[in-house]
């Protein structure tokens, strides 16, 4: 292999490329372990990274996946609208603005310039999920119609200004919260993420020396693009195209598409989303750094999974937006939910380049987060209550395996279940059944996962409903032959006269004894069910993941107790 | 007669045994293979080898891996899992979350119970212990019956709120006790009595899949030892870092599952005590894995929950934190960059200069290719190596990269030890410490090659590599004491807290606490026993553990005012930040019974001011230069023995790498103890 003329050898290149990636192991440790919310340090709904001069990453640390490679476009866009110029030493600033970072309100960006010897050497940045930024109902809204009801929002800010903390904006961003005190906290721990990246850069630079690191780092974004142009250059050359939809904005009745083609030529590869639906009037709009985010995951997860992502990654891929789209939200378009469409992007991509990368790609999985939420207050303490709860389900099988039951969508991470004894200790209500939902994964040779049962009676004289269920109308779908998933269900009082069917819903009232019936969705199968073998057929059936009807009705004849 | 303390730890690869003789005073160390068909050979191999009777044995600790054994091979029983109605899913949901963010393909580890394994059970218990729904025992009789016909060994039993209320597992005990023999069983809230149903239940599924595995081993063991001679009351080492006689261990054989590299970290707590350094960071390298702990203040850096291949276990455990490198790390060319690790040749076939077939270079080539190994006394001589093929397995990569075989060896070694020491660095950040403010203690074969070069990238100024360090762990076995944790929910914000009801509580707790002592022949003048209360600010899910003053000082005046100041400042040291105005809640009271055994007193050796006595004189390379470099063995350095670097201190369990600049010195234990600059080399 001819290589590129070296100016650092190939031991200190290393030795740099593992300085910036525990940097910002450092920062996200940095992060994780001041953050005031279990979002945060719980859920690991934040994303930092170290950046060069010139916004491209050194390092950047596991958080939430689909805020991967978005942190750059922030000091991007700050430098865009104030010049160069405005960075000075020991300031810090923040932004949430949806249509500049791409995501919704609750994200705030805190990030800073990092000087060494007076030079402009890079920023360290973090993004990390608010509990509450005043929105006009706790949390954030189901079903917010502009962007004004969905909380404070903030273009670049000053919030240290000469390594003194502004108290101004402190003010400002704690009275704006309904939970000031963990606004401040995480304010804080974002303030001292980025401290630490500030600190380990010039410590690194410090020990190398500008010139060398310059070298190192060129030289670390070279491998990572060959890599990547590798692994592209591999796929054959064509245009691949999927699309999918929502069920609706969750303020109108008409589903809401997603289209995308992905074209390979040679080592470069665009994702073309222009035929993406309009800007919706609900909340599953987003802005395009987020869209462009969504396509690296899946571009990362079909084409270097393994390695922590840096400048060079990410250079033979290319997305293509159109503002206005609900993918290229502009002012006032409201962004509250913005990761349904997202995580459907990403499972769209994957069915796309499937054909292509069969063993890297995998049937859909049963969707994005299914919140469902109560509110009201708990009659054993007066105290309000407040409980948000995304819920798991089935997710797609692949070559060689069947699809996961019961487990987080891909959007949401390393989050887990709230336990049953924690749910009814903490609130006033009830869960009857958690449990598996069989016959819901899709049939394949490699069935899909089943999604699951999760049923609450409530406790309280009276509380209120929230709901955020999604893809009835695109249930997660087979490839190569395998089917196609069962899709969610919501049901209020089942078997009641007053039984209802909901998948989205915003402030239900419910009276004590009311039973919510939360069921999720399958994953989509892999393959000709004609192909599975009979044992793992008799398998599911003895352990209760498929009814025997089903299985008789599927897999033919031959089945038997 | 009884004038040794022994212990005896048995590894993966080795059996360790280490005796104090307690009339000279004097350590020895022996070592055997370990057996794995039947474990109780090596031992008594390694210990015929140090101790002529087990009738002279006063007092002895064993550490083992029988029950991780056979949890890794899943050998462990066949369990039937007993759940409330409703949550029968629970385990095998498992709480749904991912540990790997990228992965499409992501699995769950598979549950050691298959879901036709599970039976569910009506019955049904609220938050507060209140009966919603009585037992359903029939269910509970036909389970029993499916048990005997299905040849189960071990019956799990997770019913929901029964860490508050345990009637419905004890009422189902009863029943299956009366239906079977020879059944083990575990109760979820016997082995741990905390919320979390899904932690609560994989931790009893655990404990039921090994326990019976353990105990016929310990049964064995101990009915052997008694046989030859052994008079008094084997001991077994905790997860913990504390010991339980051998009759507690079986009731609580959860708590011995990964008892092994605990005794390092234990031999790091008696060195903070014996050398007066508080804080020290223990390092354990060896083949494949980099171990990670921490002293601070004197103690044992213990949590209370753990996972083990993705399975949470709620036991109190000394925190080890392990880092994919190792002597065995691979060294590799990945788009026309170098890599080392996480990758490892293992032991078969390990690295090139085994000369069993591996051909690609890794860490301990590096080293022998720098001269820093001798190829004629690798592990005491047990082994050769083979300089040759270490040296063209670097060179065909080297060719690659362009460098010569020494360069990238050093290379490999420079890449290696700036990812430990970033490991090292990450771990103390979330715990919120200073790496400078510690000692680095090394130990394992590969530790004390590699530690100076870590010290100098932490900027820590001394590093310690103690006597024994291929069998530290064996050595810190025998200088804890007896310990016995017991936790229980105890939900309630501070504001609304029952002061005499939690004193009530703890009152009871310490009873218990004292009887257990007493069940380790622990009287009331050795034994005593602390409490303490994992706090959080309410709406945290993360707690901490602050320690009481006693089982009485809920009732004290003021208690909720300095309770509350011992939580902010322990959440402004942790965590960066506290909140003094923000409320606090209680969630879950913990005891810990404590017994003091008698710990030896080491004796200290006269100073001897001679320099060190060379061995020989070799080239090593340090800084890409070859320099001419004393070589030692261990034996020959006394009490007060001075070496200055470059040096290479050779003994038949490890090798200690002393780098130039930097001076060693044999302090009046025996323990090496390198002034390593306290600035990072440039």
């Amino acid at each position: 292999m001819a290589l590129v003329e070296r100016r650092v050898d190939p031991i200190t290149t290393e030795i740099i490329r593992s300085a910036f990636t525990a940097a910002a192991d450092e920062m996200n440790a940095t992060l994780i372990r001041s953050a005031y919310t279990p979002i945060i340090y719980e859920m690991k709904d934040c994303s930092v990274a170290l950046l060069d001069a010139e916004h491209r990453i050194l390092g950047q640390s596991a958080g939430l996946p689909i805020f991967l490679g978005n942190l750059e476009i922030c000091t991007r866009l700050t430098e865009e609208l104030y010049g160069r110029e405005v960075w000075r030493p020991d300031d810090i600033w923040i932004m949430n603005d949806s249509y500049l970072t791409g995501t919704h309100l609750n994200d705030m960006t805190v990030f800073g310039p990092i000087f060494h010897e007076g030079e402009l050497v890079g920023f360290a940045a973090s993004r990390a999920h608010w509990l509450d930024v005043g929105a006009k109902d706790a949390g954030g809204p189901m079903d917010s119609t502009e962007i004004f009801q969905e909380g404070m929002r903030l273009g670049p800010t000053r919030v240290v200004e000469g390594g003194v903390q502004r108290a101004d904006v402190t003010d400002l961003l704690g009275r704006n919260s309904r939970f000031s005190y963990p606004a401040i906290g995480d304010l804080g721990a974002q303030i001292a993420c980025a401290r630490t990246g500030q600190i380990r850069l010039r410590a690194i630079m410090d020990q190398y020396g500008p010139e060398t690191i310059a070298g190192a780092r060129d030289e670390i974004f070279a491998q990572t693009e060959r890599l990547e142009r590798e692994a592209v250059e591999a796929i054959p050359d064509g245009v691949y195209r999927a699309e999918g939809c929502l069920d609706d904005s969750g303020v109108s009745p008409e589903p809401c598409w997603v289209r995308l083609s992905v074209e390979v030529r040679g080592d470069e590869m665009t994702i073309d989303l222009t035929e993406t639906d309009d800007s919706q009037p609900g909340p599953v709009n987003c802005g395009e750094a987020q869209a462009i985010s969504a396509c690296r995951v899946a571009y990362k997860v079909l084409i270097n999974p393994a390695n922590p992502p840096n400048g060079g990654a990410f250079r033979p891929l290319h997305v293509r937006v159109r503002p206005g789209s609900m993918l290229g939200a502009q002012p006032p378009a409201p962004c509250q939910w913005y990761f349904s469409q997202l995580g459907l992007l990403i499972d769209l991509v994957v069915r796309a380049l499937s054909e292509v990368l069969p063993a890297q790609a995998a049937a859909a999985s049963y969707g994005d987060s299914m919140i469902i939420g109560f509110s009201g207050v708990d009659h054993r303490n007066g105290q309000p209550f407040f409980d948000l709860e995304p819920t798991v389900g089935g997710w797609g099988a692949w070559e060689g395996s069947d699809g996961q039951d019961g487990l987080i969508n891909n959007v949401n991470g390393s989050l887990k279940d709230l336990a049953i004894e924690v749910l009814e200790t903490k609130f006033p209500i009830r869960m009857t059944e958690y449990g598996f939902r069989p016959d819901t994964g899709g049939p394949g040779q490699w069935r899909g996962g089943n999604g699951v049962v999760r049923e609450y009676t409530l406790d309280a004289e009276a509380a209120e409903l929230s709901l955020w269920f999604e893809r009835s109308r695109t249930p997660a779908w087979g490839l190569f032959g395998g089917h196609e998933a069962k899709p969610p269900e919501v049901v209020i009082n089942p078997g009641r006269d007053d039984e209802r069917h909901l998948l989205k819903a915003s402030r239900v009232p419910l009276r004590r004894g009311d039973v919510v019936r939360t069921m999720t969705g399958g994953g989509g199968g892999f393959g000709d069910p004609a192909r599975r073998d009979p044992e793992a057929v008799r398998v599911d059936v003895r352990e209760g993941h498929l009814s025997l009807e089903a299985a008789r009705e599927i897999y033919g004849a031959g089945v038997s107790e | 007669m009884s004038r040794y303390r022994v212990s005896m730890d048995i590894g993966g690869t080795f059996t360790d045994v280490v005796a104090y003789d307690e009339s000279t005073g004097a350590y020895v160390a022996s070592k055997s293979s370990t057996t794995p068909q039947d474990l109780t050979e090596g031992v008594f191999k390694a210990l015929e080898a140090v101790v002529e009777s087990p009738a002279d044995i006063g007092f002895t600790v064993h550490g083992t891996t029988q029950g991780l054994n056979a949890f890794l091979q899943r050998r462990g029983e066949k369990v039937l899992l007993l759940a409330t109605s409703g949550a029968g899913d629970v385990y095998h949901i498992a709480r749904g979350n991912r540990t790997r963010l990228y992965d499409i393909h992501y699995r769950k580890p598979t549950p050691l119970v298959s879901r036709s394994d599970i039976v569910s059970v009506a019955g049904r218990l609220d938050y507060a212990g209140e009966e919603l729904e009585p037992l359903d025992e029939d269910a509970i009789r036909s389970a029993a019956r499916r048990v005997r016909d299905d040849g189960f060994g071990a019956v799990a039993v997770g019913f929901l709120f029964s860490y508050v209320n345990p009637a419905h597992e004890l009422r189902a005990e009863e029943i299956l006790l009366e239906e079977l023999d020879g059944v083990a069983i575990s109760l979820s809230h016997r082995v741990a009595r905390e919320w979390r149903e899904y932690e609560r239940t994989s931790s009893a599924v655990v404990d039921a899949y090994t326990a019976p595995v353990v105990r016929r081993y310990l049964k064995r063991l101990e009915s052997e030892m008694t046989e030859r001679g052994l008079s008094v009351p084997l001991h077994v080492m905790q997860s913990s870092g504390g010991i339980v006689t051998s009759q507690s261990a079986r009731d609580l054989s959860l708590q011995t599952l990964l008892s092994g590299p605990v005794g390092g970290t234990m031999g790091g707590v008696a060195l903070a005590r014996i050398l007066d350094r508080p804080n020290l960071i223990c390092i354990d390298m060896g083949g494949t894995s980099f171990d990670v702990s921490l002293v601070v203040d004197g103690k044992p850096d213990v949590s209370s929950e753990t996972t083990l291949e993705g399975f949470p276990l709620l036991m109190s455990i000394v925190n080890i934190h392990t880092v994919g490198a190792g002597g065995g790390s691979l060294a590799y060319a990945e788009a026309g960059g170098l890599r080392v690790g996480p990758e490892s040749a293992g032991a078969d076939p390990g690295p090139a200069c085994y000369g069993r077939g591996g051909t690609r270079p890794t860490v301990t080539d590096a080293n022998l290719v720098l001269g820093r190994v001798d190829p004629a006394y690798f592990a005491g001589g047990q082994m050769t190596l083979d300089r040759e093929a270490a040296e063209s397995a670097l060179a065909r990569l080297g060719a690659e990269l362009d460098l010569s075989a020494t360069d990238l060896a050093e290379g490999v070694c420079d890449v290696i030890n700036a990812k430990m020491a970033q490991a090292i660095r990450t771990l103390t950040v979330e715990k919120g410490i200073e790496p400078r403010d510690f000692a680095l203690v090394a130990f394992g074969g590969a530790g004390p090659m590699h530690a100076v070069f870590l010290a100098q990238q932490l900027e820590i100024g001394e590093v310690i590599v103690p006597r024994f360090p291929g069998a530290f762990s064996a050595w810190g076995m025998l200088e804890t004491e007896i310990r016995k944790d017991s936790g229980r929910a105890y939900f309630t914000p501070l504001a609304a807290l029952d002061h005499a009801d939690l004193a009530a509580t703890l009152g009871t707790l310490e009873e218990e606490a004292f009887a257990s002592l007493a069940e380790e022949g622990i009287g009331a003048e050795t034994g005593r026993v602390e409490h303490a209360l994992d706090l959080r600010y309410v709406g945290q899910e993360y707690t901490l553990t602050i320690p009481l003053t006693g089982s009485q000082e809920p009732t004290e005046d003021d208690f909720d005012a300095n309770l509350g100041a011992r939580f902010h400042a322990a959440h402004q040291q942790r965590f960066g930040h506290s909140n003094s105005g923000a409320p606090i809640e209680i969630v879950v009271v913990r005891t810990t019974a404590l017994g003091d055994l008698g710990r030896i007193d080491p004796i200290a050796h006269e100073e001897v001011e001679k320099p060190a006595a060379a061995r020989e004189t070799r080239t090593v390379i340090f800084g890409r230069e070859a320099i001419p470099t004393t070589i030692v063995i261990r034996d020959d350095l006394s009490h007060g023995a001075t070496l200055e670097g470059p040096a290479v201190v050779e003994e038949a369990t490890a090798t200690t790498v002393v780098p130039p600049g930097v001076t060693l010195r044999v302090d009046a234990f025996g323990s090496l103890v390198i002034t390593a600059s306290n600035r990072k080399e440039s």
